[in-house]
């Protein structure tokens, strides 16, 4: 079977079966931490800027999509513009089944959420851009995305001035 | 993810990631985590349900702003529904 449809194929699966997710989660050869970094939130962290950080290989529809042929995944990110509409968007990603966020991408990144909450003033402020980067990352490709990728959106969101990030996986 | 929740932390920027799977979450110890426990794909429910995205956004941004302490994981504190 072709890469891609046995991709597709085996993320249908794990998508209809939590418990399969965490037999997996269990067995698999995860990063183990045994501390946590640590930014001290200011009690008025939510005036802003926030900005979202995804994992569920989210981008504009006129980017490059993620490379679905390399077995160690795509460690690139995509940054968009916070102001773009929700139907410029697309996900490129076999690993999960993302139909339901292919018709509504709040489902995996609520950027029209975070807009209402801006709104109704619940945040001050949204940041200038959100990011986004592929999940199933490894080998080659996963010390790429900590020793380079990972920090320069770390360094682009500084240079934003975010204060505030939530992360939202696929 | 946490992969990169860490390093945008150790940058100085506070974050939280919504989280599918406790296992894998104590593993890679973020700073801090709302564990939803919804399938893969659905970290914010289902498409189309504005109410459930945004009480999960609200629950985030405040756990965010007032977690004290490193490492903390919380259960989303309303079973939503999937």
């Amino acid at each position: 079977m072709l890469k891609p449809a046995k991709d597709k194929l085996l993320a249908s699966i794990f998508t209809n079966s939590p418990g399969l997710v965490n037999l997996w989660a269990k067995k698999a050869d995860i990063v183990t931490n045994t501390s946590t970094p640590w930014a001290t939130a200011a009690s008025d962290i939510l005036q802003g800027p926030v900005a979202l950080v995804t994992t569920a290989g989210v981008h504009l529809i006129g980017q490059p999509p993620f490379d679905m042929d390399d077995p160690e995944g795509d460690a690139s990110f995509r940054e968009m513009p916070s102001s773009t509409p929700a139907g410029a968007l697309t996900i490129t990603h076999n690993y999960y089944a993302h139909r339901d966020a292919d018709s509504d991408i709040n489902v995996v990144f609520p950027v029209e959420r975070l807009k209402d909450l801006e709104a109704e003033g619940f945040i001050g402020r949204i940041a200038r851009r959100h990011f986004s980067f592929m999940g199933h990352i490894l080998g080659s490709r996963l010390e790429r995305l900590v020793g380079e990728t990972a920090p320069a959106v770390a360094a682009e969101l500084k240079r934003d001035r975010v204060r505030a990030v939530v992360l939202t996986p696929s | 993810m946490g992969l990169i929740q860490r390093t945008i932390e150790e940058a100085g920027i506070p974050t939280l990631s919504i989280s599918l799977n406790r296992t894998v979450t104590e593993k890679v110890k973020p700073p801090r985590a709302l564990l939803v426990g919804y399938p893969l794909g659905h970290p914010l429910g289902r498409p189309y349900d504005k109410k459930t995205q945004t009480s999960l956004l609200k629950e985030g941004l405040t756990l965010l702003r007032d977690i004290r302490v490193p490492g903390t994981l919380v259960d989303v504190s309303d079973r939503y529904r999937f």
